[in-house]
């Protein structure tokens, strides 16, 4: 175990390193994604000059929604900044038959490539995550009690867990696809539903979409349940939301289980390239 | 007990043909036709410990994909390999922690960082013990002369000194068995000589089992006591690197210094003539006609000198590689049952 942390830490220092080596390319890699995630602050503050809330007696107020960006921003971020430039590098490991040289490692293959490269100039929206996180709750007036912060941090890391399921899973087709440029933005369409309040997918369509995204793909536990954990105001009003929470654990475990599964699939059937 | 035990080992890709043209390519998109590819088929090897065995063949002959065979990157499609005692393709740690492949076409090293980066992470994964790092590290680098180059980022170093660095990290944790695909590829003569007797000393004094395949004869010959030559994915020689011309080499070549004043214009009744630069000639002959060629030549010409000799080795090879079944005198894929015998 010890060994995997050591691993993880030359890793993530290897990926500093190398980073800093590029300076320039670094700071502007964090100034657009900082940039892009204050323009949609901006955006949603913009809307909450002219609604309220999101849906009538929803308790989705301003600053229960920002907490709600910042937990996405939280998780979005640990993904950016860890799996998505491995997955990345992964699909393309395959097909140019880099890979050899990580089957031939003694190591867990999925944690190797998982963790491989970190991208740290997404470090500032995780920051960002935190600050606004921190600004929305000062807002509200609510200091969340330790036993929250620590459910808080539970589903954080099981909605990172998720994403990174779906990632993975995504990323091992390749083995069979040759080529999967399109990892990434299937990733991005289907997470895309986890931005907003389970609330917003009301009516016939949105109560399709939303049984879909929870059930089936559940992106939509993502980033619901934790910020849930952390807002008072919206404490389970049903029997169905109290279960919420427990469908997360076993839907993360689920999505961990499948994602590993179909990833050691994918390296049996690894063909490596010609070299 | 052999350290690499062979047997029955083949590999079939299923490769899809990509058919010409737009309408054929749309077509592609609902049907596609594909072939299969016997990489390998049925070989079967045994390899001891501390020996050193170059493996030849032409590109596609399928040296590669045994390597990755048994290096467990890729699974037979038949067969079974044990390597130390372990079943490579299931990828077992305790195995993985004891051997290593380089790839000479192939980087493992982190491509913007320092050599010394990627070797601290080797240190890690391998669970090498702090002090022994230290110290194969810096013997490595200093038998490689590298020392110098190893806080200097990689994509700086030459193709040379890369390989060296990579040479360094497949070593870092002693492996018991090496397999190094084409090594020197690409490389000048100087760094291919330095390579070479760094891995004669390392072979030597570490007593690792090495598969090497090259398509450098100078490679070979300075390395490799046994060779096996593969062919359409076959194998259809093992031993060593001399008889491959006593088997394969049908031939032998005729150096002449002729007497002054000597004509060369007949010179072709004796035999295929190669070069004629006077007063010196050329000449290949059948191996069977050595001596009575020798004769008639002799009472012919007024020869000053002769000497007689294999054709070279590339040469041989070269042919050998061009019709694997004529040489080896059977359909290629069925298994040999008649070695040379190694000694």
């Amino acid at each position: 175990m010890w060994r995997y942390v050591r691993i993880l830490i030359t890793c993530a220092r290897n990926s500093l390193v190398r980073d800093m080596s590029f300076r320039t390319n670094f700071v502007l890699e964090t100034i657009s994604s900082l940039s892009w995630v204050l323009m949609n602050l901006g955006f949603y503050v913009l809307i909450f000059r002219y609604a309220p809330e999101i849906g009538k007696g929803t308790g989705w107020g301003q600053y229960q929604f920002f907490m709600f960006l910042a937990t996405g921003l939280l998780i979005n971020s640990v993904v950016q900044m860890v799996f998505m430039i491995n997955a990345e590098e992964f699909t393309e490991a395959v097909r140019t038959g880099a890979l050899d040289f990580v089957l031939v490692r003694p190591i867990d293959t999925q944690f190797f490539i998982s963790i491989r490269r970190f991208d740290w100039s997404a470090l500032g929206n995780f920051l960002l995550g935190i600050a606004l996180g921190v600004y929305a709750l000062g807002k509200m007036g609510h200091l969340p009690t330790a036993l929250q912060l620590i459910l808080y941090a539970l589903y954080v890391g099981c909605g990172i867990a998720i994403y990174y399921s779906l990632m993975i899973a995504l990323a091992a087709a390749t083995v069979w696809m040759g080529r999967n440029l399109t990892v990434l933005d299937f990733w991005f369409y289907i997470t895309i539903f986890a931005r907003y309040p389970m609330e917003i997918y009301s009516g016939p369509v949105g109560g399709v979409l939303r049984w879909a995204f929870t059930f089936v793909l559940p992106v939509l536990i993502v980033v619901n349940v934790p910020a849930r954990m952390l807002l008072r105001p919206l404490l389970p009003q049903s029997t169905a939301e109290w279960m919420l929470p427990l469908f997360g654990l076993a839907a993360t475990v689920a999505c961990l289980g499948v994602s590993r599964w179909l990833f050691q699939k994918a390296l049996e059937n690894y063909r490596s390239a010609s070299s | 007990m052999p350290v690499i035990e062979v047997d029955g080992l083949s590999k079939t890709y299923r490769v899809y043909q990509k058919p010409e043209g737009l309408l054929a390519s749309l077509r592609g998109l609902v049907r596609r036709e594909y072939r299969l590819v016997e990489a390998v088929r049925g070989i079967r090897l045994a390899v001891e410990a501390g020996e050193f065995v170059a493996f030849l063949g032409p590109n596609g002959a399928g040296k590669t994909t045994t390597l990755k065979l048994l290096s467990g990157i890729i699974t037979p499609t038949a067969g079974t390999a044990r390597v130390l005692g372990h079943i490579p393709w299931k990828r077992e740690d305790a195995y993985r922690r004891r051997f290593a492949l380089v790839m000479g076409q192939k980087n493992q090293l982190w491509w913007d960082l320092p050599a010394a980066e990627s070797f601290r992470l080797h240190q890690h994964i391998y669970r090498i013990d702090p002090q022994q790092f230290r110290r194969t590290c810096s013997q490595l680098a200093e038998m490689l002369d590298v020392a110098h180059l190893l806080q200097q980022p990689v994509r700086e170093l030459s193709l040379g000194e890369r390989m060296k660095m990579e040479l360094i990290a497949a070593l870092l944790h002693s492996p018991e068995v090496l397999f190094l695909d084409e090594p020197t590829i690409g490389l000048d003569v100087v760094a291919q000589h330095r390579i070479q007797s760094f891995l004669r000393h390392y072979q030597a004094s570490h007593g690792v089992t090495i598969l090497l395949t090259s398509h450098y004869m100078k490679d070979v010959a300075a390395l490799c006591k046994r060779v096996v030559i593969i062919a359409q994915g076959s194998i259809i020689y093992d031993g060593s690197l001399s008889g491959i011309i006593d088997r394969f080499s049908g031939q032998k070549i005729i150096s002449l210094q002729m007497a002054n004043g000597q004509a060369f214009d007949q010179l072709d009744r004796f035999g295929e003539v190669l070069s004629v630069e006077p007063p010196r000639a050329k000449l290949r002959i059948r191996r069977s006609d050595v001596t009575q060629t020798l004769a008639r030549l002799l009472s012919a010409h007024a020869v000053v000198d002769v000497t007689v000799e294999d054709p070279p080795l590339e040469e041989v090879i070269a042919e050998v590689f061009s019709h694997p079944e004529e040489h080896w005198g059977r359909k290629v894929g069925e298994a040999p049952d008649l070695m040379e015998d190694r000694g």
